[in-house]
């Protein structure tokens, strides 16, 4: 992470460099790349941290003028390619930047999802629809840091370009609406929060079906709200809901496992220490197929409701055991074991108080599952 | 959300009104969205989230329904449950209320809101709606407990209902059964003051019946045999007005004269005569009581022709009791049976008079020869007096030939 320090008056005549975050006066740039330039030490450190690392390299094809071609054909290839490496960046910078917003760090976010604009503005131009996605991440990372403001300002931006978009997908509609029901919860406003996170749920339904995992998200923000408002029978209905779409999508995802892989009764014997090498070759099959985004979401929206289940005043076993049921499957099938385990006994030996069979066989599946595997240690 | 009052759509085209006002700073914005997303909207902005799921799913379920049927069937020039505002307003005042109530764990409420709605839509356009919310009746009674039951078991005679309109019989008369169970010892009564537990006699005498009736299409006799006995059985428990229902019923149900016929030579041919026998007494016993005379007469033909085929001991001449009727056509057939069965009757005694060899049986015997009387005096002639009923006097009949010897 080599870091050049620059001297203004040295280039040409009219060149200006602007920093890459904030667009003020470059003093340095990076090292690896030679093509990013920043305007202190701070800015380049946040950039490096959030995306440039990632990205440093595929910058700079897109920073240097273009080689000498010989003909159009290759005129036009070169174009193309890039073309496509753009579209690769803007693609790999929002789900960056989608990631650090699951898991809470919003200040990390901002610099990819400014990539990730600039980069759409520049392929798809001003006022294209494409332009939505990365307006609605940086409000959210807004939101999240705070900067009410701010946030208003891009969402008003996606709202007036969703507006003028007449074939506007439902999904990116429904993003649209949770991000503006989060930023009048956020200033206090719930009633509008309520009614765009109305819109959000409505919207994913009619896109992916009510039972999905996408508005699983919309369930959870708005069970807050009610959360806030103390409409406690409300908050409580919504949060089950919102456990039990991901719930459900986990234990497909394990019973699709279970069956194309093997039977219960090979797990079982797969609980043998000397076996278990042989399940590490499996292990490749097991690839969860949830991506990095949705993992983020699941987890987020899981631990939120399991922290305020376990701090309610009034105690419901079944709905606790059922979160933590989630959580358990969720760690398995992005293979983190020991904390799957962990999980996974506390679902068991809060369910099987409640002798509910069904529920506790289900576990027990899971937890046999998770002993298979080779990185289980007693 | 309070009515108030019809707003004019300015979208819609055929000049439909909204009957709910929305939030008034939304206004703009709702006039821009059909009134399935304002209502969708709305239920989700008051936290009656799973009212909108069921909405949302029901409309699918019709447009799916749509498609499957494809074009030129009834129900693709049907408007969509969409595009009926009344019809969704319904939904979401019921839906909306059912829901509050699950919440509040009340499943009496949810149970009577639920039901509401199955009523609202009991017109034929609908009929796979309201089965729809019979169902979801059917499943919050179940967890009713504080009244005993009683919810269940009205639950399950509406599913019966709606299976038996829809053919399928097995699956009603199990719902019928399950209501019959949970009825059975039991007080209750419906709107109309009828008792639960004749109702539910009455349903499942209906529904073997009709089982029955199927069965015998099927050329399913023992099946239908047993079907028709617990159809008695039931009909016996139901103290049912005997006389009006199985009357009306005979009357409608042909198939059920025709099929205690059918069990009887059934049985006939499988050799067990004494059941056949006894399902024709009953069967006339029946007729008798409703005063259904060809049921009486075809029943009673039947019998007497058994009983002279076999020629039992215990021989009750059935053929009397179709003479007591006035029906003329059979008569003449009647009256050939009659002699018939008294000729049997009498072979009886003189084959155990011409058996016993002794001086004064033969008197007797020639006695008869001579006078062809009834030989009703003599003690050692059969006991008239087992036999049931006056023995009419066959001169007496309308159109009878005049007998040389009297009765």
């Amino acid at each position: 992470m080599r870091v050049e320090r620059l001297v203004p008056l040295a280039l040409p005549r009219g060149q200006k460099l602007q920093c890459e975050l904030c667009r003020g006066p470059a003093g340095l740039r990076c090292g690896a790349c030679c093509v990013t330039y920043y305007c202190e030490v701070e800015h380049q450190k946040a950039d490096w941290d959030s995306i440039h690392e990632k990205i440093c390299q595929l910058l700079i094809p897109l920073r240097t003028p273009l080689p000498f071609y010989n003909s159009d054909k290759e005129r036009n290839h070169g174009l193309e390619q890039q073309l496509s490496r753009e579209k690769h960046l803007v693609e790999l910078t929002h789900r960056v930047a989608q990631k650090f917003l699951f898991e809470g760090k919003h200040k990390e976010a901002i610099p990819a999802a400014l990539h990730s604009l600039r980069f759409s503005i520049h392929i798809y131009g001003l006022n294209s629809v494409e332009l939505v996605p990365p307006y609605l991440i940086l409000a959210e990372a807004s939101i999240g840091l705070g900067h009410l403001t701010q946030a208003e300002e891009y969402l008003s931006q996606a709202q007036w370009t969703v507006l003028k978009t007449s074939h506007c997908s439902d999904a990116i509609q429904s993003k649209l609406h949770r991000n503006l029901g989060l930023l009048y919860a956020a200033k206090g406003n719930f009633e509008e929060s309520l009614y765009h996170l109305a819109n959000d749920i409505y919207f994913a339904s009619c896109a992916f079906g009510t039972n999905n995992i996408s508005s699983s998200g919309g369930y959870y923000h708005m069970a807050n709200v009610f959360f806030r408002q103390n409409k406690m029978d409300i908050a409580d209905s919504l949060y089950s809901e919102a456990t039990d779409i991901w719930h459900s999508y986990f234990s497909g995802l394990i019973d699709v496992q279970l069956q194309t892989i093997m039977s219960p009764s090979e797990i079982d014997i797969l609980c043998l220490p000397a076996l278990r090498f042989h399940s590490m070759e499996l292990n490749t099959i097991f690839i969860p197929s949830a991506d990095e985004s949705q993992q983020a979401e699941a987890s987020q929206i899981l631990n939120a409701i399991l922290d305020i289940r376990e701090h309610a005043s009034r105690q419901q076993p079944m709905k606790t055991g059922k979160v933590v049921h989630a959580l358990a499957m969720l760690h398995y099938l992005i293979l983190d074991i020991p904390k799957a385990h962990e999980l996974a006994m506390k679902a068991l030996l809060i369910i099987s108080y409640l002798q509910k069979q069904d529920s506790a066989e289900a576990i027990q599946q899971l937890i046999n599952l998770i002993k298979s595997k080779p990185f289980y240690a007693k | 959300m309070k009515l108030l009052g019809k707003i004019l759509c300015k979208e819609c085209v055929s000049n439909k009104y909204y009957v709910r006002c929305f939030k008034a700073n939304h206004h703009n914005l709702h006039y821009r969205n059909s009134y399935k997303k304002n209502t969708c909207i709305d239920m989700l902005r008051q936290g009656y989230h799973k009212s909108f799921s069921e909405l949302f799913t029901l409309i699918q379920k019709w447009n799916a329904l749509r498609e499957a049927a494809g074009p030129g069937s009834a129900i693709w020039l049907q408007t969509s449950l969409e595009e009926q505002p009344d019809k969704l307003d319904q939904l979401h005042h019921f839906l909306t209320r059912a829901e509050a109530a699950q919440r509040a764990e009340h499943y009496e409420d949810m149970y009577n809101h639920q039901l509401n709605l199955a009523y609202c839509f009991n017109n034929p356009e609908d009929k796979w709606l309201r089965n729809y919310f019979y169902e979801q009746c059917h499943r919050t009674a179940k967890q009713i407990k504080i009244d005993g039951g009683k919810k269940e078991a009205e639950s399950h005679a509406n599913l019966g209902l709606v299976y038996e309109e829809q053919g399928q019989l097995m699956k009603a008369a199990e719902h019928y059964e399950a209501f019959h169970q949970l009825t059975v010892g039991r007080m209750w009564r419906d709107e109309r003051g009828q008792s639960h537990n004749l109702l539910a006699c009455e349903h499942l005498w209906r529904i073997y019946t009709l089982l029955a009736d199927k069965m015998l299409e099927n050329n399913e006799h023992q099946q239908a045999i047993k079907t028709l006995i617990k159809a008695f059985e039931m009909a016996k428990k139901g103290n049912l007005n005997i006389y009006i229902e199985i009357s009306t019923a005979l009357c409608d149900s042909v198939g059920l004269g025709k099929a205690y016929q059918a069990i009887a030579k059934v049985l006939v041919s499988q050799e067990k005569v004494t059941e056949a026998i006894k399902y024709l007494e009953k069967f006339v016993d029946i007729a008798k009581s409703a005063h259904h005379s060809r049921s009486l007469v075809n029943a009673c033909t039947f019998l007497g022709n058994i009983y002279n085929e076999r020629v039992s001991i215990r021989f009750r001449n059935y053929a009397m009791f179709a003479n007591a009727l006035t029906d003329l056509p059979l008569v003449d057939e009647t009256k050939a049976y009659y002699g018939i069965a008294k000729a049997h009757n009498m072979m009886v005694a003189v084959n155990s008079h011409t058996e016993a060899v002794d001086h004064v049986t033969i008197e007797y015997l020639l006695a008869w020869k001579e006078n062809r009387s009834d030989m009703c005096t003599d003690p050692f002639t059969v006991d008239t007096a087992s036999l049931p009923g006056p023995w009419p006097n066959l001169c007496d009949l309308p159109g009878a030939p005049s007998r040389r010897s009297p009765e």
